[in-house]
């Protein structure tokens, strides 16, 4: 059998998978150019050309601008602080203490939840008429009345931030706690005799053999992040004055609620091509991690 | 003064008991082996004794300083692992200099002491490189490396030459010895290598279900084994162990027509005893030359095995086995009956009951 039957053989073998992907990805997507050029209505109209107006009006509307800062407050902030406490529940996990096992199976729940389920629990949670937060807080004294935690333009991120940081923190403690348990406990153990104390030997010992696998979390987190969705939708709907509203939402905003179909796929394509970046950025850390191992 | 006292340690995992009350005395300068199969408690005895385990009752004293709760940091110890332990992110240099910087030594005393300690092990050349740029035999000498340049009260070895070639661990075991020799170090080193234990420590201890078997020089656990497990566990190949009968003085072999007649000590301590084992190392047996006087047996040849150095037969008597390592010329013909003379002054009874040395 030539090398060249097994290429074609191949070939055909995936073909039905290629169908599928250029109809429900690339068509889409070869679409979604042509209509960035145009100022088509996503109802009526078919719209005509309009060349590069539509990025040219993005890129220096303030709109975009301001999403593109939201979303990078949001990424920054929501992914530091998963990776910190990721990596603390993970050391913590991973010590020997009776019941170790139910932890770290409790641990996965606000991973395992879908996102709708977890926002709509911390809509609960920051309730402003009966959120267990503002009971808590004000029980233990730390504010004298209730307050509205998504309504108000200066704590809604913030709230946000903080029930994004619940749900996905388990994800990166599975990870480093994944990465923990490949340290060999000679190793440990050798650095005890050394005299390490408990911050050297996570510093020099056991940093080195979590780096990897966290560098891998933070970019996929970070990648989620930049296109958050749903948590905001369903918590705020990118309010209150816009405080909230990512790329992701300005696009679903433009071309849905605005019906704007032309403008609304730049501003898509250009979530894209940033996106894309940063996969581009992880594709290149993972196979760095291969080559050294 | 001791540098190591072991008082009745004691190491229990729930109803289990791993340790059986060690009692051990060590002085300085001594090399000694820990031997036993695996799980008899060598490891963690050597973990107790670094300060990784704790022992559930008894106590340690490391020159005469109860270290007992004492971080193993503290213990004045260093120990080298089986898997070599080093850490695959570090150069070598920093590997071997990690615990000085641990303690805060300066960096440039650091610097004088990591270069001393590679020119001691002749790895000077090798001071940049990561671990993982070594081989099996340069790693084991950088984690040797590690424990030599602290200059620690005791170093403690855990099966260390286990992870290299034959070829390798020979070598290894010349260098230790040379090392022990040279910087008159207090060692403790765990094997189940019967040759490693012959040949580099100054005693040994044998272990057998947490407890010390017998501790003794190298020479006195070969000659005179105190019991028959430690008689079966050195020595290669094993001792023959035989059950006998004694009356009149005369040991008769199970099995076989003949006996043997035990030299007159042998007798006394035997006493009333009827069962008995008689122990006769391989090398101990010869073929019958001449008219056979002496202690003689007489074995059907079943296999014969050229080692090389030595030709290894097996033969039985009944139902027991008899293994003989002879000079590799001897001529011995398979199937057939042969008398084998038997040196008498190598001759080890064990009591059947209790197993020890008669």
């Amino acid at each position: 059998m030539t090398s060249n039957w097994i290429t074609t053989r191949a070939w055909f073998l995936m073909l039905p998978l290629l169908i599928v992907m250029i109809a429900v990805i690339g068509w889409p997507l070869i679409d979604t150019v042509r209509l960035s050029f145009t100022d088509a209505k996503l109802v009526g109209t078919q719209g005509s050309f309009v060349g590069l107006d539509n990025y040219v009006k993005i890129l220096s509307g303030t709109n975009f601008q301001r999403a593109l800062v939201t979303t990078f407050w949001f990424a920054v902030l929501s992914v530091a602080l998963e990776m910190v406490i990721g990596v603390l529940a993970a050391l913590l996990l991973n010590q020997q203490f009776y019941g170790r096992s139910v932890l770290r199976a409790l641990m996965i729940l606000p991973w395992a939840l879908p996102t709708v389920v977890n926002a709509t629990l911390w809509r609960l949670i920051y309730n402003p008429e009966y959120g267990a937060l503002n009971a808590a807080l004000l029980q233990m004294g730390l504010i004298d009345a209730y307050r509205s935690w998504l309504g108000e333009p200066n704590t809604a991120l913030a709230s946000l931030i903080l029930a994004d940081c619940w749900k996905n923190f388990p994800l990166v403690a599975l990870i480093a706690l994944a990465a923990l348990q490949a340290v060999p406990r000679d190793i440990t153990a050798a650095s005890m005799v050394d005299g390490a104390g408990a911050w050297s030997r996570f510093r020099f010992v056991i940093m080195p053999y979590l780096a990897g696998p966290l560098m891998v979390a933070l970019v996929l987190r970070t990648i989620e992040a930049f296109k958050v969705f749903d948590i905001i939708w369903v918590m705020t709907r990118g309010g209150p004055a816009n405080s909230t509203r990512t790329l992701s939402i300005l696009v679903y905003q433009e071309a849905f609620s605005f019906q704007r179909a032309g403008s609304g796929a730049s501003l898509a394509l250009i979530v894209t091509l940033l996106v894309t970046v940063l996969a581009v950025a992880y594709a290149a850390l993972i196979r760095k991690s291969a080559g050294a191992s | 003064m001791s540098a190591l006292e072991l008082v009745n340690i004691r190491k229990r995992y729930g109803t289990v008991e791993t340790l059986k009350g060690i009692e051990l005395s060590l002085a300085s300068g001594e090399f000694l082996v820990l031997l036993g199969s695996s799980g008899c408690g060598k490891s963690t005895l050597l973990n107790i004794i670094a300060g990784l385990a704790e022992a559930s009752e008894g106590d340690v004293r490391i020159g005469d300083r109860s270290v007992t709760g004492v971080h193993p940091k503290n213990r004045d110890i260093a120990m080298v692992f089986q898997s070599y332990a080093l850490y695959p992110n570090m150069s070598v240099a920093r590997n071997i200099g990690f615990g000085l910087e641990m303690r805060n030594v300066p960096a440039a005393e650091r610097t004088e002491a990591v270069e001393k300690t590679a020119r001691i092990l002749q790895i000077e050349n090798l001071l940049g490189r990561k671990p993982s740029e070594l081989s099996g035999g340069q790693r084991q000498r950088v984690a040797i490396g590690r424990a030599l340049v602290r200059d620690p009260q005791i170093f403690l070895f855990d099966e260390p030459l286990s992870n290299l070639d034959a070829k390798l661990r020979m070598e290894m075991r010349t260098e230790l010895k040379r090392l022990h020799q040279m910087l008159g170090t207090t060692i403790v080193y765990v094997t189940h290598d019967q040759i490693e234990a012959m040949t580099l420590a100054t005693r040994i201890a044998v272990m057998r279900d947490g407890q010390i078997e017998q501790l003794a020089t190298p020479d006195e656990i070969y000659n005179r084994p105190a019991t028959r497990y430690v008689a079966s566990f050195v020595g290669s190949p094993p001792m023959n162990m035989l059950d006998a009968t004694v009356g009149n003085g005369v040991a008769h072999i199970d099995g076989s027509l003949s006996g043997i007649l035990l030299p007159h000590d042998v007798q006394e301590r035997a006493g009333k005893a009827r069962n008995v084992i008689i122990g006769i190392r391989p090398e101990s047996l010869s073929l019958v030359s001449g008219d056979g006087k002496g202690l003689t047996i007489d074995a059907k040849v079943e296999v014969v095995e050229l080692t090389g150095p030595e030709l290894v037969v097996t033969s039985t008597i009944g139902s027991q086995r008899l293994t003989a390592s002879l000079p590799p010329r001897s001529t011995v013909t398979v199937g057939t009956p042969q008398r084998f003379s038997i040196d008498a002054s190598a001759l080890h009874v064990f009591d059947q009951a209790t197993e020890k040395r008669m």
